[in-house]
């Protein structure tokens, strides 16, 4: 999966625009990065990734980077 | 995992009432934005909620529903041996709710009865109570009532609460029937107490000065109770469904705890359970804490007509954290259609 591929996913679960998000972009600096947003990344990564992650490791995500790397 | 089989006992009847008063959650558009709303509804499918009046308590809910099933099944209140309500929001910080139920529903004075404190998984242990009572003691006839009005005490400017509870009461009559059996699962993690909490209010902040005034509300932590739904909740399904050798096709309705409808979807897509064997109220319902099973049941069976068996499986799982599933075969006809009221109980 490249990372085009991987940043549309999170710009679909986050609800924002297609193209838009970039690795660095600082998630705190989101207004989508919200409860909700923990729950559905947590999610994410269970369905799509097979991987289960914690809150605490969500609330470690500081960039988008964070998150793609995670991805694998 | 606490485990096991329960012989010679099965529900006769299920009855659900919910207050007559819909609350629409698109009326919290001025309160905390349309966007903020559309979200929360995409997530946790909250459209419509009941809502008790101030003067409504969860014993009315319960007693609605006893009232209605104790006539339907033609049972005399004196045949009742025992009495069970499990509830969070009881009438009295004392005595047992259950016992001015008794009193209520003019039960008889060798009738036990006694209050559990339980929420999402309620009903699950409810039913391994009850049902234990008969199958292990010299009793025939137990109601089980579960019931909530999680909107007391609520922070309306609390979106994470605000606009998710529902509120209910359900009662459930179960006898003693040779060759029908119950079996169960369940489990406990205290160690997530506070993911699900009232704070104050009771013995642990009596000596404390400065309880904040939003110690006395709700408070859930939504993420940590996702992540024990999805990871847990799963894992135990399948070890009991494997111990039990049930497969997905010995079951004809799964019926979960309607936390919110995105958890549901989640849950059901990581056990291979096709939707249509998921009913869902919590759109119409919202989350109706412990008695959100018999709800859904009332709400997807209430009308039906028809008799025959169903196979079931039924699961709880949140405040504690607690959890646990049953399975068990009930007729189709034993549930009756939703009651809706706005009665009380006057005192004095």
């Amino acid at each position: 999966m490249d990372i085009k591929e991987k940043l549309n996913i999170l710009e679909n679960i986050l609800d924002i625009e297609q193209d838009t998000l970039r690795e660095e972009t600082v998630l705190d600096q989101l207004t989508e990065w919200d409860s909700i947003a923990s729950i559905t990344t947590i999610a994410m990564f269970d369905s799509m990734f097979k991987k289960e992650i914690t809150p605490e490791e969500v609330k470690g995500f500081k960039r988008v980077k964070d998150i793609t790397d995670k991805m694998g | 995992m606490a485990t096991g089989i329960l012989k010679d006992v099965e529900i006769k009847g299920i009855a659900c009432a919910v207050p007559d008063h819909i609350v629409r959650n698109e009326e919290y558009n001025e309160v905390f934005g349309e966007e903020s709303v559309r979200k929360f509804i995409n997530m946790t499918g909250v459209e419509t909620r009941y809502v008790a009046l101030d003067e409504q308590c969860t014993s009315d809910l319960c007693h609605a529903a006893a009232t209605r099933l104790l006539e339907k099944l033609s049972w005399e209140p004196s045949s009742v041996d025992a009495l069970i309500l499990i509830t969070q929001t009881p009438d009295y910080a004392v005595p047992s709710s259950a016992c001015v139920l008794q009193h209520r529903l003019g039960l008889s004075e060798d009738c036990i009865a006694f209050d559990v404190n339980l929420g999402c998984s309620a009903y699950v242990y409810g039913i391994w109570l009850a049902a234990t009572m008969i199958s292990t003691q010299d009793l025939n006839r137990v109601i089980l009532l579960v019931g909530d009005t999680s909107n007391y005490g609520i922070n309306q400017n609390d979106s994470a609460t605000a606009m998710i509870f529902g509120d209910g009461g359900s009662a459930t009559a179960l006898e003693r029937t040779a060759g029908k059996d119950i079996k169960y699962f369940l489990k406990t993690k205290g160690s997530g107490y506070r993911n699900i909490i009232v704070p104050a209010g009771h013995a642990r902040s009596r000596s404390r000065k400065d309880v904040a005034e939003s110690e006395y509300e709700l408070s859930m932590d939504g993420s940590n109770i996702f992540s024990f739904t999805i990871t847990d909740v799963p894992r135990t399904i399948e070890s009991f469904m494997s111990k039990y050798n049930i497969g997905r096709n010995d079951v004809d309705m799964y019926v979960f705890h309607q936390a919110n409808r995105f958890i549901l979807r989640h849950l059901a897509k990581k056990l291979n359970l096709p939707m249509d064997k998921v009913p869902l109220s919590i759109e119409r319902y919202g989350n109706t804490s412990g008695e959100s099973i018999p709800v859904t049941l009332v709400d997807a069976l209430g009308n039906e007509e028809a008799s025959g068996p169903l196979k079931l499986f039924l699961c709880g799982f949140g405040i504690g954290l607690s959890w646990g599933g049953i399975y068990l075969e009930m007729d189709k006809s034993v549930c009756l259609p939703m009651i809706y009221t706005n009665d009380y109980y006057k005192e004095g």
